[in-house]
């Protein structure tokens, strides 16, 4: 580990831009660079055929604003890539998966100029990472929050009928659904009263603690 | 050499902190794949980052986190896991833990329950030892029921003895005795104080060392009856039974006190049917005549330095031993090379020792040769309140002690952590105190560093800071 895990570690900031000259140039910037050497230092002059900084903060700007992920912009034998985010993969593509099926998010560090060996910047396969980010665009509901590990199951028994579903009303102890924790049934109730208008996780799935299972409209 | 019966795909640690990543360093070596459970606020925490799976099990408090069965059982169950490594503290030395885990079909990376809950029982593991043949402190191990009694027993054991309350503890109840005449009266204040304390009143007496060593010999034991000892640490280095420092070789030990030691602690490893890694505590006084203070059934924070000089990975034996491998060498291929020196780093004033949680600004981990850091955080990384105020372990390895001393000295002055108090500026004040160069170490050395370096601390419990220093 290095000083540099410092950056990678707080992934709620937009990464640093890299930006990555294309191999033409760098001879141009190395040439650039010598000639200076000898006589007064010159800013590289390809850049200014290419990108300036007030155009690359509006760049930034833009992907923040869009909350894309990935970037790439390519002219004049110059490119630009933009990351936010975890590097190399596409958390919105992948389907909600039972824990031990997904493989560990592992950050890409092969970015070309990257030189800082980082730890990873995600957390590994756990069971709440995609509840977790449904749940948090739903600040007005009342999140249902699972208060053990467990398996989540929508009704009583497989044959039986939900709990709830979406637009169910709930009071506060309605049993909305069954967490399974070492054979043992437990019945979690609503402890509000309101509709049921989001259910972030699947029937069977794993939970674990402080996971959202459902997103309540409150009274 | 036989192979595993029960190979392990997955191993679920059941701890957090430095020990956690500690284990999946070496799962990782071993193709075993790992699960971190934690508490919600250890989310960022490292062995939940390099884990390759993770579930969050409970609120902050320990009790309802890394305490609690019920919820490990039902990650480890969702998991699918193959055994349990419950890493020390915790649930570590549970037997009851040990047992539900048998019970899930979970194997427990430790020995049977049965051995843990003997050891962990002061008075009985006393008697089994007793019965296998090792020393123990000499005294009644049963409430005195005269003061005539008592004294025929300081009489046997030899002055100066120590009157103790049989269900006390915390220096209270407490007296040293250094002749006949005092005896009548510590026996009769001593049991005020016990009855006032600890509605019991009963007292009996021990042989009272001054200032005794802390050693400690690690074993290894397979489940088919092999047994090995890895050598001893030196553990003296204590602050209210708490040890900051350790070291393998001890300064003091000869080749021949060494065997005997070792000798001894397999023989009882095998008298009681002992499996997996384990450390038996002596105290030592100034004869170097040495007695059983207590067994941990379990790996200790301190295990690197056994592991630097005997050239060993302690975890990846207690994994092979659990998964029914035989230990596959004997006492013979066992070698010590070289001085280990570990420092415990804390999250702590190096003046006052208030705990100082917080966000680490700068991290700077020390390297170069012989050098090893057993850590969990990172900059930008926010050290919690709730649990143990170690965030670092320091090991150096190198060919003489002196040697070690100044590869410590060199590593803890590259060691720069900010945002948060740490001890690093006390060990280096060790590292270049007289009597610690020179191995005069006791379980007294820190009261007296301390006052030597002006550092005024409220006594508790003298008597059996000095005559118990168990910790660990």
């Amino acid at each position: 580990m290095s000083i540099g895990v410092k950056r990678a570690m707080s992934d709620q900031e937009p990464k640093q831009p890299e930006v990555v000259p294309s191999p033409t140039d760098q001879s141009a910037e190395r040439g650039q660079r010598e000639r200076g050497r000898r006589r007064h230092r010159n800013p590289p002059r390809h850049l200014d055929a290419s990108i300036n900084m007030n155009e690359l903060r509006e760049l930034i700007d833009l992907i923040t604003e869009n909350g894309l992920t990935n970037f790439e912009l390519e002219r004049e034998g110059f490119r630009v890539k933009i990351g936010r985010g975890t590097f190399g993969e596409d958390q919105s593509a992948q389907a909600a998966l039972l824990p031990g099926q997904r493989e560990r998010q592992i950050a890409a560090g092969a970015q070309a100029g990257s030189s800082v060996q980082s730890i990873p910047t995600s957390a590994p396969s756990h069971p709440g990472a995609q509840a977790e980010e449904a749940a948090s665009v739903d600040q007005d509901l009342h999140i249902i929050i699972s208060p053990i590990v467990g398996t989540f199951y929508r009704s009583p028994s497989p044959t039986a009928e939900s709990f709830v579903r979406i637009g169910s009303e709930v009071e506060h102890n309605t049993v909305v659904c069954i967490i399974e924790a070492m054979k043992l049934m437990n019945e979690i109730q609503a402890e509000t009263a309101g509709e049921v208008v989001k259910i972030y996780v699947e029937n069977g799935q794993a939970v674990e603690y402080g996971q959202p299972l459902f997103g309540i409209k409150t009274k | 050499m036989t192979t595993a019966t029960r190979p392990f795909r997955k191993i679920l640690i059941a701890n957090r902190g430095e020990i956690a990543c500690r284990i999946i360093w070496t799962c990782k070596e071993m193709g075993i794949r790992t699960v971190a459970v934690h508490s919600d606020v250890d989310r960022d925490s490292l062995h939940v980052r390099f884990a390759d799976e993770s579930a969050c099990i409970g609120p902050a408090p320990s009790a309802q986190s890394y305490l609690n069965i019920p919820a490990i059982i039902s990650a480890a169950e969702i998991f699918n896991v193959d055994a349990i490594h419950p890493g020390y503290g915790f649930l570590a030395e549970s037997a009851y833990f040990a047992e539900i885990c048998e019970a899930c079909n979970i194997k427990f990376i430790g020995p049977r329950p049965g051995v843990i809950q003997l050891m962990g029982d002061k008075v009985e593991a006393r008697r089994a030892m007793k019965a296998a043949g090792v020393p123990i402190t000499p005294g009644s191990t049963e409430a005195l029921d005269s003061e005539e009694e008592a004294i025929k027993i300081a009489r046997e054991i030899g002055f100066p003895v120590i009157v103790k309350a049989s269900a006390g503890g915390g220096g209270r109840g407490m007296r040293i005795v250094r002749s006949e005449e005092e005896l009548g009266h510590a026996l009769e204040t001593a049991s005020t104080e016990a009855a006032a304390a600890f509605k019991n009143g009963d007292v009996y007496i021990e042989r009272f060392v001054e200032r005794p060593r802390h050693i400690e010999i690690q074993v290894l034991a397979d489940e088919y009856g092999n047994c090995v000892h890895l050598g001893e640490r030196e553990c003296s280095i204590q602050r209210r039974h708490q040890k900051l420092l350790e070291e393998a070789p001890s300064p003091m030990m000869t080749p021949e006190l060494r065997q005997e030691m070792g000798e001894v602690a397999v023989t009882a490893c095998k008298a009681i049917g002992y499996s997996s890694a384990g450390t038996f505590e002596f105290l030592l006084d100034e004869d170097n005549r040495f007695y059983f203070m207590e067994m941990n059934t379990r790996i200790q924070v301190e295990h690197p330095v056994t592991e630097m000089v005997t050239l060993t990975d302690i975890v990846r034996n207690q994994i092979r031993i659990a998964e029914g491998d035989s230990l596959g060498f004997g006492q013979d291929d066992v070698i010590m090379v070289g001085h280990a020196i570990e420092c415990r780093i804390n999250a702590e004033s190096p003046d006052t020792f208030t705990p100082s949680p917080g966000l680490i600004t700068t991290f700077n981990l020390p390297g170069g040769p012989g050098v090893r850091l057993d850590t969990y955080v990172y900059p930008g990384y926010r050290v919690p309140p709730f649990y143990d105020s170690m965030i670092a372990k320091v090991i150096v390895h190198a060919r003489t002690r002196e040697l070690a001393i100044a590869r410590m000295r060199r590593a803890l002055d590259a060691m720069v952590i900010e945002g948060i108090k740490t001890t690093i500026p006390l060990h280096l004040k060790i590292m270049d105190d007289p009597d610690f160069q020179a191995g005069n170490i006791s379980t007294r050395f820190m009261e007296d560093f301390l006052a030597r370096n002006g550092v005024r601390e409220t006594p508790v419990g003298t008597a059996s800071a000095a005559l118990t220093g168990a910790a660990g």
